[in-house]
């Protein structure tokens, strides 16, 4: 074998031009590949961190109270007795947090827009602070600075909101200006609260265009519900590839403590509203959920993306293997009288073709890995440089306004052996071929 | 005696076209071990055709081809390679060496090929001939760098290095000077001389003719008649009459 390897080592160098243009080619489409699985990982990061913040725990304990057949609130009531169940029987706890949730209009002195509410406790979130980074104030406001303030924490106090950077801009307001919500109480009434901008936050696409975050007591205020009452209880766990299999443990353990429950339906809650309230049922079912239904109306942003990548490669991939197959014939003609050579002195078939297949792997192999290196490097410099996304649609779908590059061994693994693999697979005909030579006839080959 | 070449009734034919060409028209020959035998004839007169057959790197159209007690017929091409491999070394016209690989990589080939040798004993093994076929200096040198008779060395080292049975040399001089193709000759011969080894070539050169001991003409795919070199060999076949 070692004298097959050398042979095809030497025969790549020994032909300078050729290997080197396939390289290259190989080479850059392999980059191409890391770079967009770079963009793709990095949305994915994205959207679980995100979603992990601002749309729902790892796993979600929320509900649907009916007071008659043709209504439904996202409520669940009971709220302590709940959360005994969920504390008691979640392996892998890491902490709990409630989400109240509203609906209503955003008011200022220049403008209105429609959003959600999440009501929340600030002395009890984790890593809510942390990942909402506030945005400087050029970002919402014309002639601004660069400067950032508020902060977010004083959700802590009464009467305070945090919005997004896009939601302050249509609205005109800045930290410490006061904005009115508008909401529908249970009983069909109207009711309004005013609220203080305590803090501006960096937009995280999709999912901060319909959501602000005021403390737990404004929805209970403008609800008119009780303490007992919440929007969802969100879980967090040591680990987060436990989510799925973590929820059906809080499903079992919820009805084996007599609550009852919806059929597990991979939607966000705002999904099903139409269904809940076209069942025939009364009173309260929870519904459990696992972070990735709750952004399964998103998924489809990486599942785009994703295929796109893949068919784009897949058409730089094909052009080189017909590259590489050309290669190869031309490898094959020109060395024809050699592979007689050395079928004559009692080489086999099955070494001849290896021999050809060896080179082509070398080839694939080096020029994957270069290229692989090469696009890492290029992902992880794009993404220190923090790049800003200039547009809303591109950020939207970004799940980010800044470019955000990941790079996984995984991934930089997964390319260099399935473009390796397909370089390989390229030479196989012409390997198949070359072995099959009469030794005879390739002797007395002449070009 | 059986002979460790015989070819019996062999015909060789080949398609060109709606033409048919026979190239080896009911041949005859017995071959015996140690002998040294030039295929002698003109240009297109069926010698390397016959070398082929016997080479096993073509297959007859009919007839028996016997190689070392083997029906090269009835053989797989796996078996088939596997005879090249252990019992005969091919010399080329044009050297035909692998110019990736240096002098003493191209020698030791085969033996990778065979397996079976520590690498001790192949490094013996492609000393000795090496040193036999005198290029010992230009071990660690590429083909390109050699001189036509330094390549043809080469390639007859590594014809010997598997201790074939029978070493085939196709015009094995066409290509030198006749000062070098003379030694190139003389050093077959000596091999043939020391180890006993059959080697059997092909040429249209008179003066390459004269130095072997049997000479075997071939005109028009037959063999014409037996004959005699001028200087008899060691073989001790007397191997001189062609069986036709």
């Amino acid at each position: 074998m070692g004298v097959l390897v050398s042979i095809a080592l030497r025969n790549l160098v020994q032909s300078p031009g050729r290997t080197s243009l396939l390289a290259l080619a190989i080479g850059l489409v392999t980059t191409f590949l890391v770079l967009l699985m770079s963009l793709s990982l990095g949305i994915n990061e994205n959207l679980v961190n995100s979603a992990t913040t601002m749309s729902a725990g790892h796993v979600n304990v929320a509900g649907f109270w009916k007071p008659t057949t043709g209504t439904a609130f996202p409520i669940v009531t009971g709220v302590g007795e709940v959360r005994k169940v969920v504390e008691a029987s979640t392996p892998g706890l890491d902490y709990i947090v409630e989400r109240h949730r509203g609906w209503g209009k955003i008011v200022s002195e220049t403008g209105a827009i429609q959003s959600g509410l999440s009501g929340l406790v600030a002395a009890d979130e984790g890593r809510f602070f942390d990942r909402l980074l506030l945005a400087p104030e050029a970002e919402y406001k014309e002639g601004g600075s660069e400067q950032i303030f508020g902060d977010a924490r004083r959700l802590s106090e009464d009467d305070t909101i945090v919005l997004f950077s896009g939601q302050a801009k249509r609205l005109g307001v800045s930290v410490g200006d006061v904005v009115t919500i508008k909401t529908e109480t249970m009983s069909g009434a109207s009711n309004t609260a005013d609220v203080t901008v305590v803090a501006i936050a960096r937009d995280l696409g999709l999912l901060s265009s319909f959501s602000v975050f005021v403390p737990k007591s404004v929805v209970l205020d403008l609800y008119q519900l009780n303490e007992d009452t919440t929007g969802a209880l969100w879980v967090y766990l040591d680990d987060i590839e436990e989510s799925e299999a973590t929820m059906t443990v809080v499903r079992g353990a919820l009805l084996d403590a007599g609550f009852q429950l919806r059929d597990h339906e991979s939607n966000p809650f705002f999904f099903k509203f139409e269904a809940v309230q076209g069942e025939d049922w009364t009173g309260q079912k929870l519904d459990v959920t696992w972070w990735q239904d709750e952004v399964s109306f998103l998924t489809w942003v990486l599942t785009a993306f994703d295929t796109l990548s893949w068919f784009l490669t897949l058409i730089l991939v094909v052009i080189i293997a017909v590259g590489i197959m050309n290669a190869m014939w031309n490898a094959v003609r020109e060395r024809t009288r050699e592979v007689g050579t050395m079928r004559a002195i009692g080489m086999s078939q099955r070494r001849v073709l290896i021999l050809f297949l060896l080179e082509s792997l070398f080839l694939g192999l080096g020029a994957t890995v270069i290229g692989a290196a090469l696009g890492a490097a290029i992902a992880l410099g794009v993404d220190a440089a923090r790049i800003p996304v200039p547009s809303d649609a591109v950020r939207t779908i970004l799940l980010s306004n800044e470019l955000h590059l990941a790079v996984h061994p995984q991934s930089l693994l997964v390319a260099i052996l399935s473009l390796t693999l397909f370089t390989s697979l390229s030479a196989l005909w012409p390997a198949i071929r070359a072995s099959r030579l009469q030794p005879v006839k390739a002797l007395t080959h002449t070009e | 005696m059986s002979g460790i070449v015989r070819l019996m009734d062999v015909v060789k034919d080949y398609p060109l076209g709606k033409v048919t060409v026979h190239a080896l028209r009911k041949v005859n020959l017995t071959i015996d071990k140690g002998e040294f035998t030039v295929i002698a004839g003109p240009s297109g007169s069926g010698k390397t055709t016959l070398l082929n057959l016997i080479g096993c790197i073509d297959v007859a159209t009919a007839g028996e081809v016997l190689v070392d007690g083997k029906s090269t017929g009835k053989l797989t091409d796996k078996q088939l390679t596997s005879l090249r491999l252990n019992s005969i070394g091919f010399i080329f016209q044009s050297f035909n060496l692998i110019n990736v690989l240096d002098i003493r990589q191209n020698v030791e080939f085969p033996l990778l090929l065979q397996g079976g040798l520590s690498k001790a004993e192949r490094q013996a093994r492609v000393d000795d001939v090496v040193d036999k076929v005198g290029l010992r200096q230009f071990a660690s040198q590429r083909p390109n760098e050699l001189s036509g008779g330094q390549r043809q060395r080469v390639a007859i080292a590594r014809a010997l290095v598997t201790r074939p049975a029978i070493v085939l040399a196709d015009e094995p001089t066409a290509n030198l000077d006749s000062t070098t193709g003379t030694q190139i000759i003389d050093l077959m011969k000596e091999i043939n001389h020391q180890d006993h080894t059959t080697f059997i070539f092909s040429t249209h050169d008179e003066k390459v003719m004269k130095r072997a001991d049997r000479v075997v003409r071939i005109l028009d795919g037959m063999l014409e008649a037996a004959g005699l070199s001028e200087s008899r060999g060691p073989s001790e076949s007397g191997g001189e009459q062609v069986h036709a």
